[in-house]
């Protein structure tokens, strides 16, 4: 009988034990940074866009074509975006 | 009642170990360390150094923002939990393009939710140290998740956030992006010829000054003879402005995409107007604030850029 009992409270102990260890890696662990690690991401200051883009202000690729004035050698054309579909076919711009 | 008493003493540690078993293999499922996917599957040996190849937006609120963007581009969400981490993959037609990552914004200061770009580099560890030697500063330092490979979050030497990725399962080809996926990406900054400078030295790029009617300077940069990002100066020297990188969706009717944005809780920051390669762009705010660009492109963009 006590033999038994010792069992069951050497088992449960242990079993205790195991989930206090697994219990100590869910706060320690994931992505979000709560354990010092990487966050999946970044919050910027309040306003950071800033807007005030006038019709002018031009940011998306060439179509290919527009000359180079330093950097890319050669006065080559500055290069576009892929061209090519998922399909295939097609060529750079 | 000796037998009843001599079964329960049998039966309780029994139940009791079953219990403990169960819940240690919840704990353990819960514990499991958080595992991003892969870039690309199946992986590729396949890499563009300098290619915009994944973005992630922090969020405080994952249902809103997956409903958001799930009605404007049609992208499903995988949703990921693990621990206290709740992230969210975007995908189109089943592929993954972006992740959204749920994280209250800290309350003790003053932030708002914005894209992170991450550009394809080699090695982590050997770029960032590029990086900082020219000006970088180290956000979170190289961290690496198994199936997505090594990456680390910096800002350049003016201040804008960017991260670099190392995918372990190759970066994905160099298609033309379909409607709904991310087309392109841009870095507004203060001093476009410095920081030219240093986004060459971090990523080899190509750098092309392309002619402006603004006055300001633009840049194109590229790497294997694609143009990668533009580099360009603020629109005005307003100290209110801080340097950061935007990205793009390639849509088919930025005006309606933009109206679209509207009804499910967006703000339009810039109206569509025609950009430099014929198509509309815009810039919408998503309902939490994070910017990001609508693009239009197609091979029969005729419009005239105005006079």
């Amino acid at each position: 009988m006590s033999i038994m009992l010792q069992r069951w409270k050497v088992t449960t102990g242990g079993l205790l034990l195991l989930a206090a260890m697994y219990a100590c890696a869910v706060t320690g662990a994931g992505y979000d940074g709560d354990g010092g690690v990487y966050v999946g991401g970044v919050y910027e200051a309040p306003g950071f866009f800033g807007g005030g883009w006038g019709p002018g202000y031009h940011v998306g690729p060439p179509r290919g074509g527009a000359r180079d004035a330093r950097g890319g050698g050669g006065g080559r054309a500055a290069p576009s975006i892929p061209s090519r579909g998922r399909s295939g076919g097609g060529s750079r711009h | 009642m000796n037998t009843r008493c001599h079964r329960i003493r049998n039966a309780l540690p029994r139940g009791l170990c079953a219990l403990l078993l169960s819940a240690s293999y919840a704990a353990a499922a819960i514990a499991a360390p958080f595992e991003l996917p892969p870039l690309v599957t199946p992986a590729s040996t396949e890499h563009h150094v300098g290619k915009v190849v994944w973005v992630e937006l922090v969020t405080p609120d994952l249902a809103a923002t997956e409903r958001f963007y799930g009605g404007l581009f049609g992208w499903t969400f995988r949703e990921i939990h693990s621990g206290s981490t709740d992230y969210s993959v975007a995908l189109l037609d089943g592929r993954p393009i972006g992740g959204l990552f749920h994280k209250a914004v800290p309350k003790d200061k003053r932030r708002q939710p914005a894209w992170l770009t991450f550009i394809a580099v080699s090695d982590v560890d050997a770029a960032k140290r590029t990086a900082v030697e020219h000006g970088a500063k180290v956000v979170f330092e190289p961290k690496t998740y198994a199936q997505r490979g090594r990456q680390v979050v910096l800002t350049d030497p003016e201040g804008a956030s960017f991260a670099l990725l190392a995918s372990s399962s190759g970066d994905p080809p160099d298609f033309l992006a379909s409607p709904g996926e991310w087309i392109w990406s841009s870095v507004h900054v203060r001093d476009p010829a410095a920081e030219a400078t240093f986004y060459k030295a971090l990523f080899g790029y190509d750098v092309f000054d392309v002619p402006s009617n603004d006055g300001l300077k633009h840049a194109i940069l590229s790497s294997e003879d694609y143009a990668r990002a533009s580099l360009n100066a603020f629109p005005d020297n307003s100290s209110q402005r801080h340097p950061h990188w935007l990205n793009f969706v390639r849509v088919t009717d930025a005006a309606r995409a933009a109206a679209m944005a509207v009804s499910l809780g967006g703000r339009v920051l810039v109206e569509p107007h025609v950009d430099r390669h014929g198509g509309n762009v815009a810039i919408i705010a998503d309902p939490t604030g994070a910017p990001f660009g609508l693009m239009e492109w197609s091979d029969t963009d005729s419009k005239e850029e105005p006079k």
